[in-house]
C-alpha cells in the first residue's frame, strides 16, 4: 500500500484505460452520449479535456511543492465536475469561485478566445508577479475577462457580495448604470459543504430568499460542491439535501451520477436562475482527493480502505468510463490525451517555475491602497449641479443658507451633503437598516427616500453582512454604495466583509476589480449616559488595522461635509473602501463651552469643497509661541477645545488643537509639522488605553522621529462603556485633558525656571 | 524530444529568394501541378522554378497563396523525428497551411481552399475599387511595445469611416487594409517612423484587404462555390487567428471549418495572440519556422521577449538565447 495516493489515483486511471473495451459504434458529435440526454459527445470530450487539464494542473503543484517551488496545494481533485457549470454559465455571468473550481475555469476559459488558463493557474501556484490577476500576491481564481472576482475565501465569505451583485443588476439597469453586463446574466458562486454552516454562506443565502419574498430579482446560483468533508470533520449524511432541500425562495436541485447527468441537472438550475431571476441552490456531488492540501495527512484521519473507497469514486474515472462505454471515445484516445495532457502540463509548470515572482515591499503593496489626490479632488468637484436644481431638490432653500440650528450640527451637514451627492452621482445607493422610510435612527438619512427614491435610498434586512455584501456586489458593477452601519458595535460582527473580502480585492485583483464604497458608521462614545457599551462603542482597532482601509472620522458638520465628498470621490476614483465614523454624541450638538452658546453649529460647506486624508483643522493657538499640541479626533476635538479655554485662562497655557480628521492613513505628515514647531504633544484619544486608538501611533511616530520635547496621552480605560453616568469614569473628560495638559508643559517651565 | 511549435507564414512570405524552394517531384509538387493544370491555372513548379522573379505573376494571390502553402508544407514535412510537434500557429494566409499540416484538411481539399480564398482576395473590393495594405511597426528599436504607436494605428482605423480596418496584428508590427484611398489617407496621416533602415507606414505591393470586412461579399461567393470540404479534428493542436485552440481530442470540425471560412477572412488575424496562447498553453522547447522564406522570424522573436518566454525579456536576452546550444527560434529557411 502507498501513501502516495497521486500516484496510485493516477495509475487507477491509467489501469482502467488500459483494459477499457471500445463501444461497438462511435458516436457523431453532436450525437447525445445516452438517449434523452442533452450532452452531446463534442460536449462530453470537451468537458473530460478540461477536466483533465484540471487534475493534472493539480498534480503540477504537488511536484513543483517538492521541490519549493509552488505555494499552494489546495486543489480542485474530485471536484472536477465543476466543469459543467463552467461550461453551462457563460462568460458574462459573474463567478465568485472557491479554491477547487480548475474545471469550472478550464471549461468557462474555453468560450474566450485568447485565454490561457492553464499557464495562468500555475502562475498562481508558484506565486509568479506574471500571474495575470494577483502577480504573485495569493493563487485565486480570477479573471477580469472572465468575470471570475478573485476569492481568497475559505469560508464561503464571498456568497454575500455574490449575493449583492444578483441584487444589484436590475439596480442598476433600473438606474441606467452601464454594469457591462447583458440583461439576462446571472450570478454564480461556489462553495463546499462545510462551508455552508458558515455564518455567511447562511447569511448570503437567506437574504437572496428574503430579496425573493419582497419581490426583488436576486439571479444568484449557489454551488454547493458537496465532497462530504471539511478538512477532517465528515459532514453529516444529508446535511446538505436537508438543510437547503426544501426552504421557500429557494429551488433546490441535486446534480449526481454520470456526467450527463449532471449536465442535464446543471442545466436545469442555471436556466431556472436565468429565466425566473430567483436563486436556486445547486447541490453538486463531489468527492475530495488527496486530503484537504498537500500539507494535510489524511491518513491521521481517515482509514486507507476509506480513502481507497473516495478515490474510487474518482469522478474522472466515471465521466472516462462514460464516454468509452456511450461511444463518444475510445480508449486509445484516452490514452494518448491523458498522456498529453500530462507531458504539456508538466511542461507549462516548468516554464512557469522560472517566471519572476514580486521583489519589493512597493510591488507587492502597488495595488492595495491607490492614491491620486489630484485626480481624486477633480472627481470631488467634477459635477456642480446648478443652484437653481438644488434650490428645488432641498425644497426652497440651499443648505449652505439654512438658519435653523437642527440645519447646521453635524447631523444636518450630513444629511445635506448627501443629498447634493445624490444629485450629482446617479449611481450612487444609500442603504442600511431604517435608512429609508425612517430616515435613519438619528434622522442622518432623513427625507432622502423621498427626494430620490427607493431604487436609490432603501432599507434592507437587520444583518450588516448582508448590507456590506450588497455594497460589494453593487460596486463591483459601477455603482457606488453608501451603506450605513447603525453602530460601530455592529460593524464587528461583519467585519470580515471589510477585511477579507471589500479592502482586499484591489489587492488580490491587481487593481483589475474594485469596490469603491463608502460606509457610514454612526459610533464612538458620549451620548449623555445613553445606551451603553452597543451604542458607544469606542473600539476603532479593528477598522485601522485593514490595509488599505481609509478611516474618517469627522468631529463638525462643515468637516463632515467636506470629508464626506473627499471620501466618496476617493471610492468613484481610487476605488477605496472608505470607513466613515460618526460621532453619534455629536450629531446633534449645537455647543461648545456653555448651554445655548451654539459654538458647534456651522455653516453648511456648498459644494464643491472637499477635504482629503492628510488635510487637519486646526483651531485655537496658531502662533509659534503655542505651549502645547493636542492631537486628537471627533469627540476628542470638542472635549479639547474646552480643556484649552481653561489651560489658558486657568494655567496661562497657550494650546494648539489639531483635528486629524482622517484616522487611517494618518496625518503624520501634520502632525510632525506642528509638534516640531510647539514641542509638547498632548495625544487625545478617546479609543481604549491599549486597543488600537490612535495615540501609540502618534507617540511612536513622533519619539522614533526624535520631534517634539514631551510626549503624553489620555486615552479612554481599557473596559466596555457602562450605562448611565458611570460612562464618565471610562472615558476621557476634561479635567483629565487639562491636568495632562499642565503636567506636559508644566515640567518644562520648572526646568527652565530652575536654569534661570 | 524536444517540444516544438511550429509557425507557418502568410501572405507576403514568398519572396524573390523564394524561387527554387518547391521539390518538383515530390508527390504533393506534382500532385498540387495536376489540380492546377485542371482549374487552368499555371503549375507551381513551374513558377517557383522561373528564372527570375516577377511580382505581377509572383505576387498575385492566385499564383503567391499556394505557392505559399506547399512551401511552408514541404518543410513542415521536414520537420526531424527529434521533434515532437505540440502545437501549429500559422500568420494570416499561414493558417490554411497549418490546417492541412495538423490533419484538419486533406491535401487536396486545403489546396482547393487555398486556391478559392485567393481567387477572392483579387476580386476588387464592392465600390469596384482596388484593395491596398500597409504595415505599421508597433514596438521601437528595443523591441518594446510603445503604446502610442498603437494609438497612431486605432485612431487610424476609426477615422476611416469603415474603408480601414486592422488586418493582422504581428505584435511588433500591423498591416492596415482597406481601399486604395484610406489606405493612402493613412499612410499621409501616420507619423512618420524609420526602424532597422525602413520607412514606416510603408505601403505593400499586391495589396488585397484580406482579413477585412470589406472582404465578406467575396468570400460568401467563394464558400458558395466550393464543395463540401473534409473537415476533420487535428492530430496536433492548432491555435487560430482569434487565439482559440482546436485540439485533437475536443476540438469540432464545423467549429474550424467556421473560423476558416466565414471568420478569419473577414476579420484580425491576431497571430501576436495566437503566438502568445501557444506559448503559454504548450510550452515548446523551440519555435520552428517553415519557409517560404523566414519573415515571421523577426515577430516571434518580438513575442518572445514580450512573453518573457523562457525568460527572454530582451532583445538582447534573445540574440543570446539565440547564439547558445538550444536556440528558441529555428528557421527553416535561412
Amino acid at each position: 500500500m502507498t501513501w502516495d495516493r497521486v500516484a496510485v489515483v493516477e495509475r487507477q486511471l491509467d489501469t482502467f484505460l488500459a483494459s477499457a473495451e471500445p463501444a461497438p459504434r462511435r458516436l457523431a458529435p453532436d450525437e447525445p452520449i445516452a438517449a434523452g440526454a442533452g450532452l452531446t459527445a463534442a460536449i462530453a470530450r470537451a468537458l473530460l479535456e478540461d477536466q483533465l487539464v484540471s487534475r493534472q494542473l493539480d498534480v503540477a503543484a504537488r511536484e513543483l511543492k517538492k521541490t519549493d517551488r509552488s505555494f499552494y496545494t489546495i486543489s480542485s481533485a474530485g471536484h472536477e465536475n465543476n466543469a459543467v457549470v463552467g461550461a453551462r454559465l457563460r462568460v458574462d455571468d459573474p463567478a465568485f469561485l472557491h479554491y477547487r473550481s480548475g474545471g469550472f475555469v478550464m471549461a468557462r476559459a474555453r468560450q474566450l478566445a485568447g485565454s490561457t488558463p492553464a499557464f495562468d493557474t500555475l502562475l498562481g501556484v508558484v506565486a509568479s508577479s506574471d500571474d495575470p490577476i494577483a502577480q504573485g500576491r495569493h493563487k485565486v481564481w480570477g479573471s477580469r475577462a472572465m468575470w471570475i472576482p478573485p476569492q481568497t475565501s475559505t469560508i464561503a465569505s464571498h456568497l454575500p457580495k455574490a449575493m449583492g451583485l444578483a441584487f444589484s443588476l436590475a439596480r442598476a439597469k433600473r438606474l441606467g448604470v452601464a454594469s457591462g453586463l447583458p440583461a439576462d446574466a446571472i450570478v454564480a458562486c461556489t462553495f463546499g459543504d462545510a462551508s455552508a454552516n458558515h455564518a455567511t454562506a447562511q447569511a448570503g443565502i437567506n437574504t437572496a430568499r428574503y430579496a425573493v419574498r419582497l419581490g426583488l430579482p436576486m439571479p444568484i446560483l449557489f454551488v454547493c460542491e458537496d465532497n462530504d468533508t471539511g478538512i477532517s470533520v465528515p459532514t453529516p449524511s444529508g446535511w446538505i439535501a436537508g438543510s437547503f432541500g426544501n426552504l421557500p425562495h429557494l429551488r433546490y436541485v441535486l446534480a449526481e451520477g454520470e456526467l450527463d447527468q449532471v449536465w442535464d441537472a446543471v442545466g436545469e438550475a442555471v436556466q431556472h436562475v436565468r429565466t425566473t431571476r430567483q436563486p436556486a441552490f445547486l447541490h453538486l456531488r463531489t468527492v475530495r482527493l488527496w486530503g484537504h492540501a498537500g500539507s494535510d495527512a489524511e491518513h491521521g484521519y481517515r482509514a486507507l480502505a476509506e480513502i481507497a473507497e473516495v478515490e474510487s469514486r474518482d469522478p474522472l474515472l466515471r465521466n472516462a468510463r462514460r464516454l468509452i462505454e456511450t461511444g463518444a471515445a475510445t480508449p486509445d484516445e484516452l490514452i494518448e490525451l491523458v498522456r498529453d495532457t500530462r507531458q504539456r502540463i508538466g511542461s507549462l509548470a516548468e516554464e512557469a517555475a522560472r517566471r519572476p515572482r514580486l521583489q519589493t515591499t512597493d510591488e507587492v503593496v502597488a495595488p492595495m491602497a491607490p492614491s491620486h489626490p489630484e485626480r481624486v479632488r477633480a472627481n470631488a468637484t467634477a459635477t456642480v449641479i446648478d443652484d437653481d436644481t438644488r434650490r428645488r431638490s432641498f425644497g426652497g432653500t440651499l443648505p449652505e443658507d439654512a438658519t435653523l440650528p437642527q440645519a447646521r450640527t453635524l447631523a444636518g451637514c450630513i444629511n445635506a451633503a448627501l443629498a447634493d451627492e445624490l444629485l450629482r452621482r446617479p449611481e450612487l445607493l444609500l442603504f442600511g437598516e431604517d435608512v429609508g422610510r425612517k430616515g435613519g435612527v438619528y434622522h442622518l438619512t432623513s427625507g432622502l427616500q423621498k427626494r430620490f427614491g427607493p431604487a436609490r435610498v432603501f432599507d434592507t434586512l437587520l444583518d450588516e453582512t448582508s448590507i456590506l455584501g450588497i455594497a460589494q456586489g453593487a460596486a463591483h458593477i459601477g455603482l457606488l454604495p453608501v451603506p450605513e452601519i447603525q453602530y460601530l458595535a455592529y460593524i464587528h460582527n461583519a467585519l470580515d466583509q471589510l477585511r477579507g473580502e471589500a479592502a482586499s480585492l484591489q489587492f488580490f485583483s491587481s487593481g483589475q476589480f474594485r469596490n469603491p464604497m463608502v460606509v457610514r458608521v454612526a459610533g464612538l462614545a458620549y451620548q449623555k449616559g445613553f445606551g451603553g457599551h452597543f451604542h458607544n462603542d469606542n473600539s476603532i482597532g479593528a477598522l485601522r488595522d485593514i490595509p488599505g482601509l481609509v478611516l474618517a472620522v469627522p468631529s463638525r458638520g462643515d468637516d463632515a461635509a467636506r470629508m464626506l465628498r473627499g471620501a466618496i470621490a476617493m471610492a468613484a476614483e481610487d476605488g477605496r473602501v472608505v470607513v466613515f465614523l460618526e460621532p453619534i454624541a455629536l450629531y446633534h450638538e449645537k455647543d461648545l463651552y456653555t448651554d445655548g452658546d451654539g459654538g458647534w453649529l456651522v455653516d453648511y460647506p456648498a459644494p464643491p469643497s472637499a477635504l482629503l486624508p492628510g488635510e487637519v483643522g486646526l483651531y485655537g493657538a496658531t502662533e509659534s509661541d503655542a505651549d502645547l499640541l493636542i492631537v486628537t479626533y471627533a469627540n476628542g476635538v470638542r472635549l479639547s477645545l474646552q480643556a484649552a479655554r481653561r489651560l489658558e485662562e486657568d494655567h496661562q497655557l497657550r494650546a494648539r488643537v489639531m483635528d486629524l480628521r482622517w484616522l487611517n492613513p494618518l496625518p503624520l505628515d501634520a502632525v510632525r509639522a506642528h509638534a516640531a514647531e510647539v514641542g509638547n504633544v498632548l495625544v487625545v484619544d478617546e479609543a481604549r488605553a491599549t486597543g488600537g486608538g490612535i495615540a501609540d501611533a502618534v507617540v511612536a511616530d513622533l519619539a522614533e522621529r526624535r520631534v517634539g520635547r514631551r510626549l503624553a496621552s489620555v486615552r479612554a480605560v481599557d473596559s466596555f462603556v457602562p450605562l448611565g453616568p458611570a460612562t464618565s469614569a471610562v472615558l476621557v473628560g476634561v479635567d483629565q485633558i487639562v491636568a495632562s495638559g499642565v503636567a506636559a508643559v508644566g515640567r518644562r517651565r520648572s526646568a527652565q525656571a530652575a536654569r534661570a | 524530444m524536444t517540444r516544438a511549435l511550429v509557425a507557418f507564414p502568410g501572405r507576403g512570405a514568398y519572396t524573390p529568394s523564394s524561387l527554387g524552394s518547391l521539390v518538383p517531384e515530390h508527390p504533393w509538387v506534382m500532385r498540387a501541378d495536376d489540380l492546377r493544370r485542371e482549374a487552368g491555372r499555371p503549375a507551381l513548379s513551374e513558377l517557383d522554378g522561373a528564372g527570375s522573379f516577377d511580382p505581377a505573376v509572383h505576387l498575385r494571390p492566385t499564383n503567391a497563396w499556394p505557392l505559399i502553402f506547399l512551401a511552408g508544407l514541404l518543410d513542415a514535412e521536414r520537420i526531424a523525428d527529434d521533434h515532437e510537434v505540440v502545437a501549429v500557429v500559422a500568420s494570416s494566409t499561414g493558417w490554411y497551411t497549418a490546417l492541412a499540416a495538423a490533419g484538419a484538411l486533406p491535401f487536396d481539399d486545403a489546396l482547393q481552399l487555398v486556391g478559392a480564398m485567393a481567387a477572392a482576395a483579387e476580386t476588387p473590393l464592392p465600390d469596384g475599387t482596388r484593395p491596398a495594405d500597409l504595415i505599421y511597426p508597433l514596438a521601437d528599436a528595443a523591441w518594446m511595445p510603445d503604446p502610442e504607436l498603437r494609438r497612431h494605428i486605432d485612431e487610424a482605423v476609426t477615422t476611416s469611416d469603415g474603408e480601414l480596418e486592422l488586418a493582422l496584428d504581428l505584435g511588433a508590427f500591423a498591416v492596415l487594409s482597406g481601399t486604395s484611398e484610406a489606405v493612402e489617407g493613412a499612410a499621409g496621416k501616420l507619423p512618420p517612423v524609420d526602424l532597422a533602415d525602413r520607412a514606416y507606414p510603408l505601403r505593400l505591393g499586391g495589396g488585397d484587404a484580406w482579413h477585412t470586412s470589406l472582404r465578406t461579399a467575396a468570400v460568401a461567393d467563394a464558400i458558395a462555390a466550393l464543395p463540401d470540404l473534409a473537415w476533420q479534428r487535428p492530430n496536433v493542436a492548432i491555435v487560430d487567428g482569434h487565439g482559440r485552440r482546436h485540439t485533437p481530442f475536443s476540438s469540432v470540425p464545423a467549429a474550424i471549418a467556421e473560423h476558416t471560412l466565414r471568420e478569419q477572412p473577414v476579420t484580425t488575424y491576431d497571430f501576436a495572440t495566437s503566438l502568445r496562447v501557444a506559448l503559454r498553453e504548450y510550452a515548446p522547447d523551440v519555435i520552428l519556422l517553415p519557409g517560404p522564406g523566414s519573415s515571421l522570424g523577426a515577430a516571434c522573436a518580438q513575442l518572445v521577449v514580450r512573453e518573457g518566454y523562457r525568460g527572454v525579456r530582451s532583445r538582447a536576452d534573445l540574440e543570446a538565447a539565440q547564439r547558445s546550444a538550444n536556440p528558441i527560434l529555428l528557421s527553416m529557411r535561412r
